[in-house]
């Protein structure tokens, strides 16, 4: 909470713009807070080819922390059907399979989630893609059984593709990428 | 001579602890992994295993996971079918102990576009009004960041075609182009490298220009017809789009909305004495016509 009152002071100091944009990341980390999701800090300035409605970047926002949430579940308790919540397509199958052969092998991954500075870097001009960057600072655990068989405790960036959906926005593909890609 | 003493100590002391890591790194069973930083998605490589007796060898990836019992002194085969989605992987080798590297999987060259035209229907001559947006994916479906070029080409019904070549940053691109002067369909087609895919949208007329109408008075009544409505590049509205007549006369004002038909829109009004007649289509007003004797 308090990092959220250091961002509210800091916003003093930003344009309009800038302030609408850590407006996301505001809310972002009150229903984090409120809900224990991971935090994720949205920040779409310069967003092109079409701009961000408020309501949009505050829902990107919160459902991507749910993404993240049900996915550091589904790799840990084996259990893929949570994933439909947020996940769709090519993201879906991806981790639908991964989660089926960590269920073979006796593997499972446990994700302790420091946070997400994301940038949205693409919104489509009819609103029906936005591609995001994600700066994800993570503890991923590999275990084969109860045996912790290996730990990464690195920054890692991913590129993610969210789509609208009837009453949210979902996830449709998440790559990790390399720092130096972009 | 006095600096010298403490340096012999220093070395000591190094050598003791390399000697000592040493020893640790041997208690490990395999030595650490050796994997290459970035592999292409669908590419099959190996992983020397180093060290002896058996060991078990874990890949965890995207999509994929393995786990199996490998000979430690040979490589480890990864097949291309594990490698096949984009991301980080993790190579995992226990013996006494586990060793672990991480690697990435880039895309491959490009074999699919995602690709979008909005809107459907564009009036005519009408500026940035086509939205072309294309993904580019590998034929893995990995997103593929390096820039690869999409051309654009456009193919209207009547027309010169045209192409816009673009390059795609992190496996998307965009333009926005003018809808041409002409109704009819237009094609738009993205390619990249072997991979095309083609979209058509209709071009209809856009708002009337011009509109006019006729009046043919017949006793009590009158007719009134409209020119043929086009638009301002001379496409014909489409039958269907309404017109609409507006009488005002002794007993009021009475709309009539009309649908056009074989490119007119026709209307009968009865008349109680004079009347001023106008007509609309959309945001655009035509003529007036003042029946009393006199047009």
């Amino acid at each position: 909470m308090t990092s959220i009152v250091h961002l509210a002071l800091a916003l003093k100091k930003f344009s309009p713009r800038y302030l609408q944009v850590a407006t996301f990341a505001v809310l972002a980390c009150v229903l984090a807070a409120a809900q224990s999701l991971p935090q994720v800090h949205l920040d779409a300035s310069g967003l092109a080819p079409r701009p961000i409605e408020e309501l949009t970047g505050t829902t990107i926002a919160r459902h991507y922390a749910l993404a993240w949430r049900d996915m550091a579940g589904a790799l840990e308790s084996g259990r893929s059907d949570v994933l439909s919540e947020e996940f769709t397509g090519i993201a879906k199958d991806r981790l639908v399979r991964r989660i089926g052969e960590q269920n073979q092998t006796g593997v499972h991954v446990r994700i302790v989630d420091h946070g997400h500075q994301v940038k949205a870097v693409f919104y489509s001009t009819d609103g029906s893609a936005m591609q995001l960057v994600d700066q994800a600072q993570l503890e991923i655990q590999i275990f084969d059984g109860n045996k912790l068989i290996d730990t990464q405790n690195a920054p890692q960036q991913y590129l993610v593709l969210m789509t609208p959906g009837a009453d949210r926005w979902y996830v449709r593909d998440l790559e990790e990428v390399s720092a130096k890609t972009f | 001579m006095r600096r010298t003493a403490p340096i012999n100590c220093t070395l000591r002391h190094c050598l003791a602890a390399l000697a000592l890591l040493s020893m640790l790194s041997g208690w490990a069973g395999a030595d650490d992994l050796r994997v290459p930083a970035t592999v292409q998605a669908g590419q099959s490589f190996s992983i020397p295993a180093e060290g002896s007796g058996q060991a078990t060898f874990y890949l965890v990836g995207p999509d994929h996971v393995v786990k199996r019992s490998v000979t430690l002194g040979s490589a480890v085969a990864i097949q291309s079918s594990d490698v096949r989605a984009a991301g980080r992987y993790h190579a995992i080798l226990c013996s006494s102990s586990c060793t672990s590297a991480a690697f990435l999987v880039e895309a491959a060259k490009p074999a699919h576009l995602s690709f979008f035209l909005h809107p459907s229907r564009v009036p005519v001559s009408t500026p940035q009004s086509i939205d072309a947006t294309a993904f580019v994916f590998d034929q893995y479906f990995n997103l593929v960041l390096t820039p690869a070029v999409v051309d654009f080409r456009i193919t209207p019904e009547s027309g010169a075609s045209f192409s816009r070549p673009s390059t795609a940053r992190r496996g998307v691109t965009w333009m926005r182009l003018d809808s041409t002067p002409h109704e009819g369909r237009v094609q738009v087609t993205a390619v990249s490298d072997k991979t095309e895919e083609a979209r058509v949208i209709q071009q209809v007329a856009a708002e009337a220009c011009g509109l006019r109408m006729k009046a043919i008075p017949s006793g009590n009544a009158v007719t009134l017809e409209t020119d043929p409505v086009r638009d301002c590049s001379g496409n014909a509205l489409p039958d269907g789009t309404v017109v609409s007549f507006t009488k005002v006369d002794r007993q009021g004002k009475s709309t009539v909305d009309t649908p056009i038909k074989k490119g007119v829109a026709r209307v009968e009004f009865s008349l109680h004495g004079p009347a001023q007649i106008g007509v609309a289509c959309g945001v655009v007003l035509g003529n007036e016509v003042a029946l009393n004797g006199k047009l």
